[in-house]
């Protein structure tokens, strides 16, 4: 986290809910984010991060709860709540039929910028996202990708205190991915506050302070990447060998704190200590059990996510990270 | 992407705590500036000039005037008949679906486009984006009205030509008055069309939809029409919506009678308070959740 000289809150969300019909997709949610902190919120598809930031940005009304905004609240202070305030919902939308620059010009116009004033602004913009040169082409033309950066130029064009932004990479390419986390890493250098919504737990280990996992509207987990890297499981392996049941045996009589089972797919599973897998490994040749793949299954981080979202999902299956989240839990909205 | 990525400002003091504000002329030019950008709105401006031009030609054209409709009888050899029978053929349907075609639109098309959360994200209030756009079709209707009013008055005198004309009770009206009153009659077209207009900008908020937006006010303007042919239903025609539209005919008997265009404003007005608020409040009350 990195102090700034406000004192106030760049997100506080106290005991918000949104319902829809039966469906609760916001279920009392308390999260804080401090001015300059990069903070993330990951949860799968429906967790309810959207309907968060849409409640943030008053799109939709909460329930029952506040959602303030360096200390303003929408019933209060009304639009103004967004002062200080950009960045996008899901994917970012324009106009069509009007060029990146022209939707660029009437958003300014939206902010109370004259157009006259802020066209050395807008090539700014344009020129961080690598989008000057096409400015003038119609967005109906552009790729996904190019949307997704004229919202960031969007953005940044308020000149924002704090950044949120929904799932950013969604539906870029590996090289717009890569590029997108570059962007929004520079941009937290300079010590924007950040809120920054995801369901690829890789993304916001990159570049987050902080996190909030969600599931079913409920937080799951919040705490720091740190607190949140100590309660990862083993990292799995997929394990293929030209004896797949010696390598069980081997296993079990040798490396039991190797956790080896057969996977679906044919190979093997094999999870533990990253040095325990080493040794298992190495004794595995020295059997004379040719080893033909090792490959990593998912990171220690994803696997925690799946398994606190899947507790989430089956509360009467409790297992071992799901009691140690509800630790967590406690100990977050002791926060 | 580029790989050199600037900084962000640092927002100074000022922009801080005295950001700047959207002015209400501010939503105004990015309204205006977004119809003049789209095709429908430069054709409907081109049709209303050319349209009139043609429709004029045709009926001058045919070798027996359309009697059976109001003033249809000396169409093809007064240009003002022709004017007012254009009008009354034109308020029937034209006029409601002229408007509806960008008020049904302008705020569906936000949900179409699904821009509510681009431009509800900035610092504008739903409330100024909401009367800007209520302001932009209603200016937008009645620039669409003068030029069709203006373009068919013209190339009616033009290509029949400005002979006295002759009014519903039988007399005869000087050709330098029928000009002030065939065009006193087409503008009194404007307000029962804000009325529409306004019905268009409630069912755009209401529906989500450019097509029910469009199609639901002509719809429901050809109802009104039938419900007001139908007998029997004194009480109720004044509040018809398309009631204003007949006004004008006082304009031209003989005496003169003024009544129905005053009723016609408490009409229109009415329809156009009940109408905006209805959509103001529900714009007001909604959860953005689309796009």
């Amino acid at each position: 986290m990195h102090p700034d000289s406000s004192t106030e809150l760049a997100v506080d969300a106290v005991d918000v809910t949104k319902r829809y019909g039966p469906l609760v997709a916001v279920d009392n949610l308390n999260l804080q984010v401090a001015p300059g902190e990069v903070y993330g919120i990951l949860g799968p598809n429906g967790a309810g991060k959207t309907t968060f930031l849409r409640m943030l940005f008053g799109l939709i009304r909460p329930d029952s709860g506040t959602v303030r905004v360096f200390g303003r609240a929408w019933a209060d202070a009304g639009v103004q709540v967004l002062d200080g305030v950009a960045g996008f919902i899901e994917s970012p939308r324009f106009y069509p039929y009007l060029t990146g620059r022209q939707n660029l010009e009437g958003l300014a116009l939206l902010d109370g910028t004259d157009p006259t004033r802020s066209g050395s602004r807008i090539d700014e913009v344009l020129d961080v996202v690598d989008l000057a040169g096409r400015e003038n082409d119609k967005v109906a033309g552009y790729s996904y990708g190019m949307r997704q950066r004229l919202g960031v130029a969007a953005s940044l064009l308020r000149d924002p205190r704090l950044l949120v932004l929904d799932e950013p990479a969604n539906g870029l390419d590996p090289g717009g991915i890569r590029d997108m986390r570059a962007l929004v890493k520079r941009l937290t250098e300079g010590g924007l506050t950040v809120l920054l919504s995801s369901h690829h737990m890789d993304e916001v280990e990159e570049i987050c302070d902080n996190v909030t996992i969600m599931s079913r509207g409920r937080v799951a987990f919040h705490g720091s990447i740190g607190d949140l890297r100590a309660m990862a499981p083993d990292p799995g392996h997929l394990l293929s060998t030209s004896d797949d049941a010696r390598a069980v045996v081997l296993a079990r009589e040798l490396h039991p704190a190797v956790a080896v089972e057969p996977d679906g797919g044919g190979g093997l599973v094999a999870s533990g200590a990253s040095h325990l897998l080493s040794a298992y490994v190495a004794d595995l040749v020295r059997a004379d059990i040719e080893l033909r793949a090792f490959t990593p299954t998912r990171t220690p981080l994803e696997a925690l996510f799946f398994m606190l979202t899947d507790t989430e999902a089956e509360p009467d299956e409790p297992s071992e990270p799901g009691e140690r989240f509800a630790h967590r839990q406690q100990a977050g909205a002791a926060r | 992407m580029t790989t050199t990525v600037a900084q962000p400002r640092t927002p100074t003091s000022e922009q801080v705590t005295d950001p700047g504000r959207p002015r209400f002329g501010a939503a105004l030019r990015w309204e205006t500036r977004k119809l003049r950008a789209q095709l429908r709105a430069r054709a409907l401006v081109i049709g209303a000039i050319l349209a009139p031009i043609a429709v004029v030609l045709v009926v001058h054209s045919q070798p027996r005037p359309p009697k059976d409709t109001l003033f249809g009888r000396f169409a093809t050899e007064n240009g003002f008949a022709m004017a007012l029978l254009v009008l009354g053929v034109a308020s029937q349907w034209v006029l409601p679906l002229l408007t509806a075609i960008v008020a049904g639109d302008i705020f569906a098309s936000e949900d179409q486009h699904g821009t509510w959360k681009t431009v509800l994200t900035r610092s504008i209030s739903r409330s100024r984006l909401f009367w800007a756009k209520a302001v932009v079709a209603v200016v937008f209707a009645l620039l669409t009205l003068v030029l069709l009013a203006a373009s068919t008055i013209a190339f009616s005198v033009l290509i029949v030509g400005a002979h006295p004309l002759t009014g519903l009770s039988g007399q005869t009206i000087p050709a330098s008055s029928a000009v002030a009153l065939v065009s006193t009659a087409w503008a009194s077209m404007a307000l029962p069309m804000v009325g529409f207009t306004c019905l268009a900008l409630l069912f755009s908020v209401w529906s989500r939809n450019a097509a029910v937006g469009i199609a639901a006010p002509v719809v429901l303007g050809l109802v009104m029409q039938l419900v007001g042919a139908l007998g029997g239903i004194e009480t109720l025609r004044p509040f018809l919506l398309t009631t204003p539209f007949e006004a004008w005919h006082g304009l031209l008997a003989a005496p003169r009678f003024t009544g129905p265009l005053l009723e016609s404003v408490v009409t229109s007005a009415g329809w156009s308070v009940a109408c905006l608020t209805a959509a103001f409040l529900i714009l007001r009350r909604r959860d953005i959740t689309g796009g």
